[in-house]
């Protein structure tokens, strides 16, 4: 078999053994990597209604088919488990170098069940797989447990992926880092690790993914003229020279800059933090990811000196920006190095954050529940004071630490229409208002409000724009509004999301892959098969992409979500309170009529969201039917 | 009149810039400034003349205006 090294360590953290599974080719077909190949365990090993935090439930780590392929923006691999924020299927990617140097290493995957008796590090050196103790970096920073890693393995390029002290305090959003500036955020994966004593896992290979290509001369070939490709397509290179800090400026002249708690969509101050601010005040070098050309990454000064965990995202610029009601870019990077230093994720901590401040406005918070912080939109220092609380579970940062639901359900009252969240996990920094496509896919990930599900609807607003072209391979031709719902807005998220899915499953970064950026739908697909030799179509390869989230829809249903779970925030049905787009709200009924409409399109009941034995078996995936409750079949 | 560029129009701004000015004769059509700089307008999403939204097919430029057009943007 081409492209995999087809091997999965298997670990056993209670009785401290580990084994080898070797995957077929006909199992690798339909679970390549990533999203697909976690999916798949999780719904078949994972006991229904596991708590997150017991040593039952499972961390999987997959890399993507291409992860570490030669090819800009194939870096990504997958952290899965059932998620402690949400309750249902969890999921988080990252680019950056460990899930390359898991592939180097030999294996596609880790699967950790059990919990360790004391804190522990897995040390992967090609097939050399140990467990060490890291009773001496529980509790450390992860700048300070990475260097300590390193230097106790006496090799400076070992890849480190970790927790965080909030990951060892079972914070419900936190995360994990690589190289302590790529992160696995979302879905409070880092507390299920923390869960099991398991602070890090150290990996270094050697194995090049060439000699494992099908035709690798090929791939190098794609590789080498895409590389040439960013600096020449306006998508790449706008990644190149701003990043995703380049965002803010745009989505504030739109409208669509969700802040203070994603009351408005304009920020009185957006000139403190856009890029150019940026760029002024912060930026001291650029990075990139393994083998990545786009080079969208950012280094920064925080408190005078070079920061060890990079700069602020977007989502992190937002969260605890404008939707803080903050306008300090320091106390926004300083927030951001917090985060990664506990290892937080910066969109829920962010977000958190700002729906505390709403609560303390409207006096279901007092400066008796925040000991003593003035905890209103704007105040920088109590953010930053609040980002560690919450990272030790300190005071009011234990309630928060819980994410926005839970401590909505606590603090009672108004405070579930403040917790801006679906299925528990909060929303990016994307105001839906302003591109419905984005409000569907807060509303029906499996993973909570997730900003990654589908090319944003701007893309494809205009009849003769480079992303729209750039989509037709996919199928998708016609432009339509951003704000708009329907069945053609449905037949169009429906393939972004298959599109989007075999992203995750084979390794690519949203930033690589048009229509979001530069890399044509025929070139992913020649990647694909250059890699192992197969001769997928475009139709095969969105089917690999859809087979993914069926079963992350399975995973859901049996864990009891319906379709009441499929909705969004209360207040995105009410019009934004300023900019351009001020009284704009989502159209509830069209909304749900549009909900019911996608659920058709994917082969699900139309009214209850389950799939149907049809899809099921058209996507090989008629052994999970039984899997699916009683009640829904 | 200054125009500014944000998103990927920039990657189409004389020399990539990310703002220019431009010395006009008179009131002119933004949409023939534009087409003048070779800036293709299927890719402008927004337009704000002075802080407002503005049309890029009608809207008319002074000297004295600051104009800002924006590409889509998306997630990540």
């Amino acid at each position: 078999m081409y492209g995999t090294t087809a091997k999965i360590l298997r670990v056993d953290l209670t009785s401290g053994t580990f084994e080898t599974e070797t995957l077929s080719e006909e199992f690798y077909r339909l679970y390549p990597g990533g999203k697909a190949l976690a999916g798949y365990i999780l719904l078949n090993e994972l006991p229904p209604h596991t708590d997150p935090f017991s040593p039952d439930n499972l961390l999987v780590i997959a890399s993507g088919l291409l992860t570490g392929a030669p090819v800009s923006t194939a870096t990504r691999y997958v952290v899965s488990g059932r998620s402690p924020l949400t309750g249902g299927y969890g999921e988080s990617e990252a680019g950056g170098f460990w899930g390359p140097e898991l592939k180097m290493a030999g294996w596609e995957a880790i699967v950790v069940k059990g919990k360790a008796p004391k804190p522990v590090y897995l040390w992967i050196n090609g097939d050399q797989v140990e467990i060490r103790s890291a009773e001496h970096l529980w509790g450390k920073m992860t700048a300070e447990v990475q260097e300590a890693i390193r230097t106790e393995l006496a090799d400076e390029k070992v890849r480190v992926l970790q927790i965080g002290p909030a990951g060892e305090k079972l914070v419900r959003f936190a995360g994990l880092t690589n190289d302590l500036r790529h992160f696995n955020g979302r879905n409070g994966l880092g507390a299920v690790m923390g869960s099991k004593n398991l602070r890090a896992i150290a990996v270094r290979g050697s194995q090049r993914y060439q000699a494992m290509a099908y035709d690798a001369k090929t791939l190098l070939g794609i590789g080498g003229r895409l590389a040439k490709d960013v600096k020449e397509n306006p998508l790449s290179w706008d990644l190149q020279v701003r990043g995703t800090p380049g965002l803010v400026e745009p989505l504030n002249a739109g409208g669509i800059l969700p802040t203070r708690n994603f009351r408005q969509g304009a920020f009185e101050n957006m000139d403190d933090v856009k890029w150019e601010a940026y760029e002024k005040e912060l930026l001291t070098a650029r990075r990139t990811c393994y083998a990545c050309a786009v080079r969208c990454k950012r280094e920064v000064a925080v408190d005078g000196r070079e920061s060890p965990y990079g700069g602020p995202e977007y989502e992190t610029i937002g969260a605890f920006g404008p939707n803080c009601g903050v306008s300090d870019i320091h106390a926004i990077a300083k927030a951001n190095e917090l985060c990664n230093a506990y290892m937080l994720d910066s969109i829920s901590c962010g977000a958190t954050i700002a729906f505390a401040m709403e609560c303390f406005e409207h006096g279901l918070l007092t400066v008796g529940d925040t000991g003593g912080l003035d905890l209103r939109f704007g105040n920088a220092e109590a953010m930053l004071t609040m980002i560690e609380m919450i990272a030790r579970r300190e005071g009011l940062g234990d309630l928060l630490a819980e994410g926005s639901k839970r401590a909505a359900e606590k603090i009672g009252g108004e405070a579930a229409f403040f917790a801006i969240q679906v299925k528990g996990q909060e929303l990016a920094m994307h105001e839906p208002r302003g591109k419905y496509n984005v409000g569907m896919g807060y509303a029906i990930s499996e993973i909570g409000a997730d900003h990654l599900v589908v090319t944003h609807d701007p893309a494809f607003a205009k009849p003769d724009a480079i992303q729209l072209k750039a989509a037709a391979p996919l199928g998708i031709t016609k432009a339509l509004p951003p704000r708009s719902l329907g069945e053609e807005k449905m037949e169009m998220f429906y393939i972004l999301e298959k599109w989007g899915s075999l992203e995750k499953v084979v390794g690519f970064c949203f930033f690589g892959p048009a229509p979001r950026s530069f890399i044509p739908p025929e070139d992913v697909l020649l990647s694909i098969n250059s890699a192992t030799g197969w001769n997928l179509t475009m139709d095969e390869a969105l089917q690999i992409g859809e087979r993914a989230t069926n079963m992350a829809r399975i995973f859901n249903l049996r864990e009891g979500f319906t379709r009441k779970d499929d909705t969004l925030p209360e207040r995105l049905f009410q019009g934004l309170e300023n900019g351009p787009l001020q009284g704009n709200a989502i159209p509830r009924d069209e909304f749900d009529a549009s909900l019911t409409s996608l659920y058709r399109i994917k082969g699900w009941h139309p009214e209850t969201g389950v799939p149907s034995r049809e899809r099921l078996e058209a996507l090989s995936l008629g052994w999970a039917l039984e899997m699916l409750p009683q009640e829904t079949k | 009149m200054k125009l500014t560029s944000g998103g990927y129009l920039t990657f189409y701004m004389p020399e990539r810039k990310r703002s220019i000015e431009i010395q006009l004769n008179g009131p002119t059509p933004l949409k023939e400034i534009l087409t003048d700089l070779h800036i293709p307008l299927e890719e402008i999403h927004l337009v704000a003349l002075n802080g407002e939204q503005a049309d890029v097919e009608t809207a008319i430029i002074r000297n004295a205006d600051v104009v800002q057009i924006f590409s889509s943007v998306d997630g990540g």
